[in-house]
């Protein structure tokens, strides 16, 4: 038992030290190198944050430049495709442009409405929200986490937990933050947990993401009323994102509450960064 | 002309697995993810050529590329080179104790391989609180596995290519 113990702890030492397989680095020193850098990871100390900043700034314009060609290809895949797709969209547009005649008038009356009672009770009418347009630099959809990289970063006051929103909707929040780039955490990722508020019954819950399955809301009162096509908004509770930002919809299958997202997170170009009162406050 | 002909094509394959290494990494492209499998190939092209080819596949490039991927797909710094660098050292070892080289020995030496290398991930994750899809890395794993022995052909074309 000894020997054939012994046998593998040679041939083991053999392996790494043996003279013709010799590398430029030592492979331990590498794998003490990896656990240090796991390990350091949640340390918020400058030098460390400056030196992640630094590389990850660096592979994120390298990856943008290898990936230029796929990406050319896959927009043109979607070019093609989108081509083919053009008589059921105009078909699809003009029922859409019917009900949306339809609805303007209805809108319009409504708005007159809302003026004249903002009016009476003296409301000022300008909005909350101090928004930063950035583009997707790099969206690596990796199968373990929904992320995707901003160009904006440090240098234009981006602070972890911003909610970054496409057009008025809610998709995410910031979770690591470079010089020029950050990475934005889906609302589908499995680490994404936000709270949120549901109308009309006004019930507190929290969005949890399920990686390539539809977010779910949990933590919800035992005796709630939900039901299909009822709207998600972010509740703002613990000061973190602005109150009533527009998620999803509710749908209710196999008594699994899912929130089925207004914004489509493939096609994302661009998006708006909530940055709060930082620059209000400057 | 024939000789420095042959000279530049030997150098490119040569260097053609460094330079996929790198560019799967750099293109998000080391899991090739589609609707009924995905497949991790980054694991697959550091087990084959620390196998058949050590002396152009340094542990150093083995743990940039793992770090590159690392920042591309939004883990913690080193977990993909800790698991990396796990599947070149028991291809090390391999490489040293195998005395018959067959498709068999390597395909079955892999799962031993991909069984460590996914261990370590899912510790360095588990320590880093990073939640993954468990059931899509089990998934992950078995097609790996069962897609070896197409890569396995594709990479042996690639150093007779080389070799010729």
């Amino acid at each position: 038992m000894n020997t054939s113990r012994d046998d593998v702890s040679i041939s083991i030492r053999s392996a790494f030290l043996k003279e013709g397989t010799k590398q430029k680095f030592s492979f331990l020193a590498l794998i003490t190198l990896s656990i240090i850098l796991i390990l350091v990871e949640k340390n918020e100390t400058k030098p460390l944050n400056f030196f992640r900043s630094f590389i990850k700034d660096v592979i994120y314009r390298s990856s943008v430049v290898v990936s230029a060609p796929s990406k050319g290809f896959s927009n043109f895949a979607i070019f093609v495709k989108s081509h083919f797709n053009v008589r059921n969209n105009y078909y699809l547009l003009k029922k859409e442009n019917e009900e949306l005649k339809n609805n303007k008038t209805k809108t319009e009356f409504l708005e007159l409405e809302n003026t004249q009672l903002r009016k009476l009770i003296d409301e000022q009418v300008s909005s909350k929200n101090n928004l930063l347009s950035s583009r997707v630099m790099l969206d690596k959809q990796s199968p373990y986490l929904n992320s995707f990289i901003i160009n904006v970063g440090g240098n234009k006051n981006i602070k972890n937990g911003m909610a970054v929103l496409d057009g008025k909707n809610f998709i995410g929040r910031i979770v690591d933050v470079n010089f020029f780039s950050s990475r934005v955490l889906l609302v589908t990722d499995l680490n994404s947990k936000i709270p949120v508020l549901i109308a009309p019954s006004a019930h507190h819950a929290i969005l949890n993401g399920r990686g390539m399955n539809k977010p779910t809301l949990e933590y919800l009162p035992e005796k709630h009323m939900l039901k299909n096509g009822d709207k998600v908004y972010t509740s703002g509770k613990g000061g973190i994102f602005s109150t009533g930002i527009p998620i999803g919809k509710i749908k209710i299958e196999d008594n699994i509450i899912k929130v089925y997202l207004f914004s489509d997170l493939e096609q994302i170009t661009f998006v708006n960064i909530d940055l709060g009162n930082i620059e209000k406050n400057n | 002309m024939t000789y420095f002909h042959k000279q530049i094509k030997y150098k490119f394959f040569n260097l053609l697995p460094i330079l996929l290494l790198f560019f799967i990494a750099l293109n998000g492209n080391s899991i090739i993810d589609l609707k009924l499998f995905s497949i991790n190939i980054h694991y697959i092209l550091v087990y084959y050529f620390v196998l058949k080819k050590s002396e152009n596949f340094g542990y150093g490039l083995i743990f940039l590329s793992g770090i590159i991927n690392d920042v591309v797909f939004g883990f913690p710094l080193g977990v993909n080179a800790l698991s990396l660098l796990v599947i070149a050292a028991v291809a090390t070892y391999v490489r040293f104790v195998t005395v018959r080289i067959t498709l068999l020995n390597d395909w079955i030496t892999f799962i031993s391989a991909l069984l460590l290398a996914n261990l370590v991930y899912f510790f360095s994750l588990y320590f880093s609180e990073y939640s993954i899809d468990y059931m899509h890395l089990f998934t992950n794993s078995i097609f790996t596995i069962i897609f070896y022995p197409i890569l396995w052909f594709i990479f042996s074309t690639i150093s007779r290519i080389a070799n010729s």
